[in-house]
């Protein structure tokens, strides 16, 4: 704290406008098991503080992870320096939105504390995925499973008042399932269960049943599944497959910084336009929601990395695009205020628009209420191919787990049905959405350096109708 | 820094370690990010760091030490040894290399006048200055300088120092917002910097690229760019490493000595390549790094290794470690003996693909994938190109390299954000390549 409020006065005495400094310890434990065998354990333990300010309208950033007085006063100084000279290569000043700031603290808690569980019992998590992936039967000749816990501490100091201190843990298994039955192979490719919280979270969720109904999944598709159907069909996609099509043709897009250009160069723009507000992008039925806020989510957080108290963002309400994710300098492009999106994955990165926990808000049909006036359709359980150009307009989604839909009923497996289709096509093609919600983690990456960071996607089930299938 | 590695080996051995590998790292990097013609953020690293792992019993472990006091490190070690020793051993665990070794310094990897720059921007404002003399609008784009020292010390007897420099940057240059260009240029030594190269041909792209129409669907002869081939080459030199292989990750299982790739491609790791991104004159053990040929002439010979996996195996290590997981350090693609002109001449109607991002797999065991053109994308027509855009490539990363027709004889190392292992590339052709777009 001292160190940050140091490195903060230390900017303003060298003529920076506005300074941030921010002080980030991670802490945790990672083991991995591949084909049964512990691969050992990885302890993380990692500190800094990041610097960043704006002199003259130009924006330096500088770290360092040696915690003295001197150190820290070089990074600033360096930040300075660096943002002065990039005020000359500017066409127009960097300013930021006017906000409120608040002097806060908080912290994620865990009923079963991360630092309080042994390396060996963690491990048990794994060989307890092994032991019941192996009692299925069914033949998994590679199996990569991974554990991590992380303890993640940040202190946050702003030339404004800011003064933000938070603590969330967080903990995840991952894994690679290969099953070959009757020489064909199949995969659940990087299936992740991840929370913030302590390690009940994992015990309670019990990510073995997850590896069980993949392996069970997969190898009944070999077995039964056949060809998608031809032609034009109804698609009923699964709250994962949901959460990552608002991921990328929602999320992504709606990232103000992306909508200005500033990611051109690597994770690309949008094919959002500042005026497109209040256009219509889905169908009545289609709302989606950004929320940092979700208790124990893995993409929490209740203040960001500029100090900004988060709260639900309506991306698409309704099918219409309702606000864009932004952070202090975008709002201010925007002449809006900024709805908390700045965030960096460690000390050593800018804080950047990032989603947080991105959802398809439910509607109010039961499952067997989408399915039952289908006469012939796809039911897409999970997906592993996916991608999208970098305006997110164009995507993919390849079915792991499909099953055919006919009269209403849910038949045998469908191999790798691909959802090749336009963003507008997608959300103007839903006309009915579940009512539960669920959510899956992933990794978002965006940034460069790439900052990886924790993020959900989920939502309800939806219903797409007359979707041209490819396979 | 080697007092505090001795000091951190001598620890770890009063406290019964067994194996002990402490790697050292002072990094200097300093970023200028661009776009819209403007930068956006300048930033500066500094970073001191020991990446530490031991073994005791076949337990291993490794952290990552900032705190360098000499307490910290005491205690990091006491933390090490209680976690491990309740720990279940890693029955495949079979040690790290014997040294000492003898280091040859490697050409072009250390350039003092990197380390005095003062003020890189220039560079940036000469990258953009090209792309808009070539047609741009809008120019994007990131430099890096980098000054890296490495200390190394095992407890097998290693003692090794490396010093590198590099200089780098990515430009992509647009006209509207469908019409766009990439180029890259990452080196070693100054002299070799040619920030306006990335720029020129990112504007040129960029402007041949202009009004660009929906693209077909079906399988075309396909030239691939070099930048775009480094791509596939990069996501591939993961699936090389024998750890990815074990772990369900790889298309090479079970086909060593077998036949993956057109007779004429031959692809190697080189780690002391001279002006390589990726080079170091050792691997994270003390072995020298070296030229491995991962597959000559469409045979494939080795995954790449650590002493572990190769004592595993029963053979020598390709000196790639990882410690725990091997990986490359600059991948080689051998050029063919085409000029850029004889090699578009091969192609009667097909496509030439600038760039491609965001490439995932359906299944990385049969290597099953597709990927995603960006920047300039062009239909080739009795010698001529006609800009296209939205279409997907969709194939098998075995079926791509056992269909590559012909290569260009001139080379680019490629080095950036969608291809984070550095690749050396000449343009290839692939015959019948899968190329869908969206149905609706």
């Amino acid at each position: 704290m001292e160190l940050l409020e140091f490195a903060v006065e230390k900017a303003l005495e060298l003529g920076a406008d506005y300074a941030e400094a921010r002080f980030e310890e991670k802490t945790g434990t990672h083991l991995a098991m591949k084909n049964g065998s512990p691969e050992g354990l990885s302890i993380l333990a990692d500190r800094g503080i990041g610097v960043r300010v704006l002199v003259d309208g130009g924006m330096g950033f500088a770290s360092t992870n040696v915690l003295t007085k001197e150190s820290i006063s070089e990074a600033v100084k360096k930040a300075v320096k660096l943002a002065k000279a990039a005020s000359q290569v500017r066409n127009e000043p960097i300013r930021f939105s006017e906000e409120n700031f608040h002097r806060v603290s908080y912290k994620v808690k865990m009923k079963k504390d991360i630092r309080d569980v042994s390396p060996e019992e963690k491990l048990e998590l794994l060989r307890k995925i092994e032991e019941e992936v192996k009692a299925t039967g069914v033949n998994v000749p590679m199996r990569y499973l991974m554990y991590s816990d992380e303890l993640w501490k940040k202190e946050i100091v702003t030339s404004e008042g800011a003064y933000v201190k938070s603590k969330i843990p967080r903990v995840s298994v991952v894994y690679n399932l290969v099953v070959f039955e009757n020489g064909q192979m199949e995969q659940a490719p990087f299936v992740q269960r991840a929370f913030s919280g302590g390690f009940e979270l994992l015990e309670r969720d019990e990510p073995w049943n997850w590896a069980v109904k993949d392996v069970k999944a997969l190898k009944r598709l070999i077995a039964e599944g056949r060809k998608p159907p031809e032609g034009k069909v109804d698609l009923v996609i699964s709250p994962e497959v949901a959460g990552i099509a608002v991921h990328e043709s929602v999320g992504h897009p709606y990232e103000a910084d992306r909508i200005f250009g500033r990611e051109a160069a690597q994770a690309g723009e949008s094919f959002v336009k500042p005026d497109m507000l209040g256009e219509r992008i889905g169908s009545e039925v289609v709302t989606v929601i950004d929320d940092p806020t979700i208790p124990n989510s893995w993409g929490f957080y209740l203040y960001d990395d500029e100090g900004v108290k988060a709260r639900p963002r309506y991306l698409i309400r309704d099918g219409i695009i309702n606000e864009f994710l932004t952070n202090r300098e975008y709002a201010y492009k925007l002449g809006q205020h900024s709805n908390a999106a700045a965030r960096a994955i460690n000390y050593n990165r800018e804080p950047i628009v990032r989603m947080a926990n991105t959802y398809l808000a439910p509607g109010d049909y039961s499952f067997e209420e989408l399915i039952e006036d289908i006469k012939l359709g796809v039911y897409m359980v999970s997906f592993n191919e996916w991608n999208i150009d970098d305006r997110r307009y164009q995507q993919r989604y390849i079915g792991r787990e499909a099953y055919l839909i006919e009269n209403g009923e849910i038949k045998h497996p469908v191999k790798r049905p691909i959802l090749e289709i336009t963003t507008r096509a997608l959300w103007s093609s839903v006309d009915a959405v579940g009512k539960e919600v669920e959510f899956y983690p992933g990794t978002c990456g965006k940034g460069e350096p790439g900052q990886g960071v924790p993020v959900w996607m989920g939502g309800a089930h939806a219903r797409l109708r007359n979707i041209l299938l490819r396979y | 820094m080697f007092d505090l590695n001795d000091f951190i080996l001598r620890k770890a051995k009063e406290l019964g370690f067994g194996d002990v590998v402490v790697l050292g790292y002072e990094t200097n990097r300093r970023q200028v990010r661009f776009a819209n013609n403007e930068i956006t953020v300048a930033k500066y690293w500094h970073e001191r760091k020991v990446e530490l792992f031991v073994e005791k019993d076949k337990r291993i472990a490794n952290t990552t030490i900032t705190e360098l006091s000499r307490e910290n490190i005491e205690r990091v070690l006491k933390t090490l040894k209680k976690n491990i020793e309740g720990l279940s051993p890693k029955e495949d665990y079979y040690g790290i290399a014997e040294g000492p070794f003898r280091y040859e310094d490697i050409p072009e990897t250390f350039d003092k006048s990197i380390v005095e720059l003062d003020e890189p921007n220039e560079y940036v404002e000469r990258a953009i200055n090209a792309a808009l003399e070539r047609g741009a609008r809008r120019v994007a784009g990131v430099l890096y300088t980098d000054h890296d020292r490495i200390y190394l010390t095992t407890s097998n007897g290693v003692e090794a120092f490396d010093e590198g420099t590099g200089i780098e940057i990515s430009v992509r240059a647009f006209i509207g917002d469908l019409e766009s260009g990439h180029g890259t240029n990452s080196v070693r030594v100054l002299r070799k910097f040619d920030p306006e190269s990335a720029g020129r041909k990112a504007g040129e792209i960029a402007s041949l690229a202009r009004n660009p129409e929906q693209g077909p669907e079906g399988r075309f002869d396909v030239i691939f760019d070099p930048l775009a081939f480094a791509n596939l080459l990069s996501y591939m030199s993961f699936m090389t490493s024998a750890y990815a292989a074990e772990a369900g990750f790889s298309p090479f299982v079970n086909r060593l000595g077998q036949k993956v790739a057109n007779e004429i491609v031959t692809v190697k790791d080189v780690g002391n390549l001279p002006n390589g991104y990726g080079t170091r004159k050792f691997d994270d053990e003390g072995v020298p790094t070296r030229e491995t040929t991962i597959i000559e002439n469409g045979t494939f010979r080795t995954f790449l290794l650590n002493t572990s996996l190769a004592r595993k195996y029963g053979v020598e290590t390709t000196a790639n470690a990882g410690l725990i997981m091997p990986h490359a350090w600059n991948i080689v693609l051998e050029p063919g003996d085409y000029s850029r002109e004889e090699l578009f001449g091969e192609v009667k109607r097909g496509i030439y693909i600038t760039n491609v991002w965001y490439t995932r797999f359906q299944n990385y065991v049969t290597g099953d994938f597709s990927t995603i053109p960006r920047d300039g994308i062009f239909l080739i027509e009795n010698g001529e190109l006609k800009p296209i855009r939205n279409i997907r490539v969709s194939d098998n990363l075995l079926g791509i390299l056992d269909r590559v027709k012909a290569m260009g004889r001139e080379t680019h190392h490629v080095h950036w954000w969608e291809v984070r292992t550095p690749v050396t590339a000449p343009y290839v052709l692939v015959k019948d390549v899968g190329i869908t777009r969206a149905t609706k």
